[in-house]
């Protein structure tokens, strides 16, 4: 098989991981230096596929000869897909020449599960370790990380790897028995446990070796189950307490061919999708618990976002006086961001905040004025019932799929 | 009105501005002259303006200058007026000019977004092609367009990122050439140097091309995104651009019912005969399953 059919095959087959962040890095240079290869701790996207998805790194499967059979999985091995294998070698002349083009900042490898578990991480390990050594690669790479692999071949890859990340693949064990039976939650959570103590290691230590510096992140399977947006939350919460994950990616199930019958075949779920990231960012980057987003069973609205729903639901915090609030109550007004916030709070330490100045901030008025108090501004809605509200700010139902 | 000359770079522009700033001229009595037009500062200036014992140079905060420095690579008709306005604010102790909630410093703002994207667009959207091992010059060579002028700051970016390989970017307007040790920036941008960027020999994009058609998911088509995220003004340089609208009604005619890439969708499949019953792969060296 030519190296082009296996490219096409491999990175068909490895495209339902969503991650494909190369960020979060510690800063590394090639100036003056053989080999190559930079990061900065900033990731870029160097191209965007028709899906609007970035590409950033090489994102292939080593091989998607699987012995596992995963129900929502392509490779599945009851699968009837075309398989391929590259060589380690084949992987780093890839990555070489499509990082010397500047199409990609680093590499993304996962594989299909052959032999054992512990083979499979070995081969991974391997093409990582040749391209740091032999050839001297200074920019990304994030190592998928077979759950069941020894805790030793775990460390190893966190030497080479910036980012390590283990899948969790469904919500809830449940699912996982239906869906994945080779799979155990025990020892996916084992593995996100041996990352998590690698990283503990290497940032207590000063002479610890260095250990995926980019830290570990893990993908949920969203719609290939019945699980809810309120159990997505808590999982993804506790994932991120636990094991300190920089991140929980969200994968709207695709529709694979030859879908067995346990699995949907519909349009993914790409609005819900968009809501989990958006209710995900209000944890990591606004101080929102899971149990303030949605408090009982249930999924998050599809035509409000998570905050102004959070708003709507709390009205006896709003409105919020910009001239006097403190940031973070700033921040959960609908329609103003961290970025806005800090700024307001810049802003007001030179003169009061006017009405004109969220104008020019680019707030999403329309969001924020039932919920503001200026110098100049009082809302007329402040008494306005959240449910009149809520269709006034409603998205119009948006169509996503064309089936 | 008076009309201040000088050369169009942000040093010429800085020295001109301190000297204004000491003769107390106000914003409004300034029109910038960056051609490189080779009046004096104070050529129309009436004399009491020029005579006026100039002042001890206020005190600007340094973040102030780098902030100027950069939002003056923004392209606009009048780049230099809204600059000097927030100088001789925050000069006047009005520190509100410099935020983004300002009337003025929206607008700086504004620009200095404008002006990191394009920089960030050039980190990523820059293609390079790599020349035959044979030929003199640089090993890897680019044609860029961008919306600013960016490429100057912009571009040591490359020289960590390549190594020891040497390099080239040509744009319509300025070149730069990394030599493996130094850069070199040209304005403008030497014939030599375009045609060597516009015309690259090389015969090795199949491989990224088959790479993006097949990493692209067509059950979540996204046209949008796609626009937002990597504007279509780039699409003409990018080996991938062609590629873009046949995906596109690729998946519109069909191709949108299922995940899977035409290319591999046309063909033959391979399921795996796997006994489960026998022992589960699951950890140590369960099963030698040599499947290649």
């Amino acid at each position: 098989m030519q190296l082009i059919e296996k490219l096409t095959v491999l990175a068909d087959a490895a495209k339902y991981d969503a991650s494909c962040a190369s960020s979060g890095a510690p800063t590394r240079s090639s100036k003056g230096k053989s080999g190559i290869g930079s990061t900065s701790g900033m990731g870029i996207c160097h191209s965007f596929t028709p899906d609007g998805r970035c590409v950033a790194l090489l994102k292939i499967l080593l091989t998607n000869f699987c012995l596992y059979d995963c129900q929502y999985c392509v490779n599945r091995r009851s699968s009837d897909v075309p398989r391929a294998r590259f060589t380690p070698e084949e992987v780093v002349t890839l990555t070489i020449d499509f990082y010397k083009r500047n199409c990609i900042s680093g590499l993304f490898l996962s594989s299909g599960i052959i032999r054992s578990a512990d083979y499979t991480m070995e081969q991974l390990i391997r093409v990582a370790k040749l391209l740091r050594e032999e050839h001297e690669f200074r920019g990304y790479i994030h190592l998928k990380t077979i759950p069941d692999a020894d805790p030793l071949l775990i460390a190893e890859a966190g030497r080479y790897a910036d980012r390590l990340s283990v899948n969790i693949e469904l919500p809830t064990e449940a699912s996982l028995i239906r869906l994945a039976p080779e799979k155990q939650l025990r020892t996916i959570k084992q593995a996100m446990h041996s990352i998590h103590l690698g990283e503990s290691e290497a940032r207590v230590e000063v002479r610890a070796p260095r250990f995926a510096p980019a830290g570990q992140s893990t993908q949920m399977i969203i719609g290939a189950d019945a699980t809810d947006d309120s159990t997505i939350l808590h999982t993804a919460a506790s994932l991120y307490d636990n094991y300190r994950l920089r991140r929980v990616y969200y994968s709207a199930f695709s529709p694979i061919p030859q879908s067995p019958n346990t699995v949907p075949f519909e349009a993914p779920p790409l609005l819900r999708e968009h809501r989990l990231y958006q209710a995900d960012f209000l944890m990591r980057g606004y101080g929102f618990e899971a149990s303030e987003l949605l408090s009982g069973p249930g999924n998050l609205a599809l035509d409000i976002d998570p905050k102004l729903a959070w708003a709507l639901n709390n009205r006896e915090h709003f409105p919020v006086d910009l001239n006097r609030a403190e940031p973070a109550m700033i921040a959960r007004v609908p329609g103003i961001g961290v970025l806005s916030a800090k700024r307001l709070v810049a802003l007001r330490r030179q003169r009061r905040i006017r009405f004109e100045d969220l104008t020019r901030l680019r707030c999403a008025l329309e969001k924020a004025k039932p919920f503001i108090v200026t110098q100049d501004y009082r809302p007329l809605q402040a008494s306005r019932e959240s449910l009149l509200l809520r269709q006034q700010l409603s998205e119009a139902p948006a169509q996503m799929a064309l089936w | 009105m008076h009309s201040a000359h000088f050369d169009g770079s942000f040093a010429g522009w800085r020295e001109a501005a301190r000297t204004l700033l000491c003769h107390g001229l106000a914003p409004h009595q300034v029109n910038w002259r960056g051609d490189g037009d080779s009046g004096g500062l104070f050529d129309q200036a009436p004399s009491p303006v020029n005579t006026q014992p100039a002042a001890e140079p206020p005190r600007i905060p340094r973040q102030l200058l780098e902030l100027l420095q950069s939002a003056a690579c923004f392209r606009v008709e009048d780049r230099w007026s809204l600059l000097y306005r927030v100088l001789w604010r925050v000069a006047q102790g009005d520190r509100a000019a410099m935020l983004p909630g300002d009337i003025d410093g929206s607008q700086l703002h504004k620009r200095l977004k404008a002006v990191r994207r394009e920089a960030h667009h050039l980190h990523a959207f820059v293609r390079f092609h790599p020349r035959p091992e044979t030929v003199e010059g640089p090993q890897l060579v680019a044609w860029h367009e961008p919306a600013h002028d960016i490429l100057h700051s912009a571009s040591e970016h490359f020289a960590e990122r390549l190594g020891r390989s040497t390099w080239l970017i040509a744009t319509p307007d300025d070149g730069i050439y990394w030599d493996g040790r130094h850069l070199h920036y040209q304005r403008p941008c030497p014939d030599e140097w375009q045609r060597l960027a516009q015309t690259p020999e090389d015969d090795g994009q199949a491989l990224w091309l088959a790479y993006y058609g097949s990493t692209f998911n067509p059950a979540r088509l996204n046209r949008s995104a796609l626009e937002n995220s990597l504007p279509v003004r780039f699409w003409k340089n990018l080996p991938e651009g062609p590629l873009i609208p046949q995906l596109m009604s690729q998946a519109r005619a069909g191709a949108q019912r299922d995940g899977q890439a035409t290319a591999v969708a046309q063909q033959a499949g391979k399921s795996i005969r796997y006994n489960v019953a026998k022992k589960p792969p699951i950890s140590g060296n369960a099963d030698p399953a040599p499947h290649h």
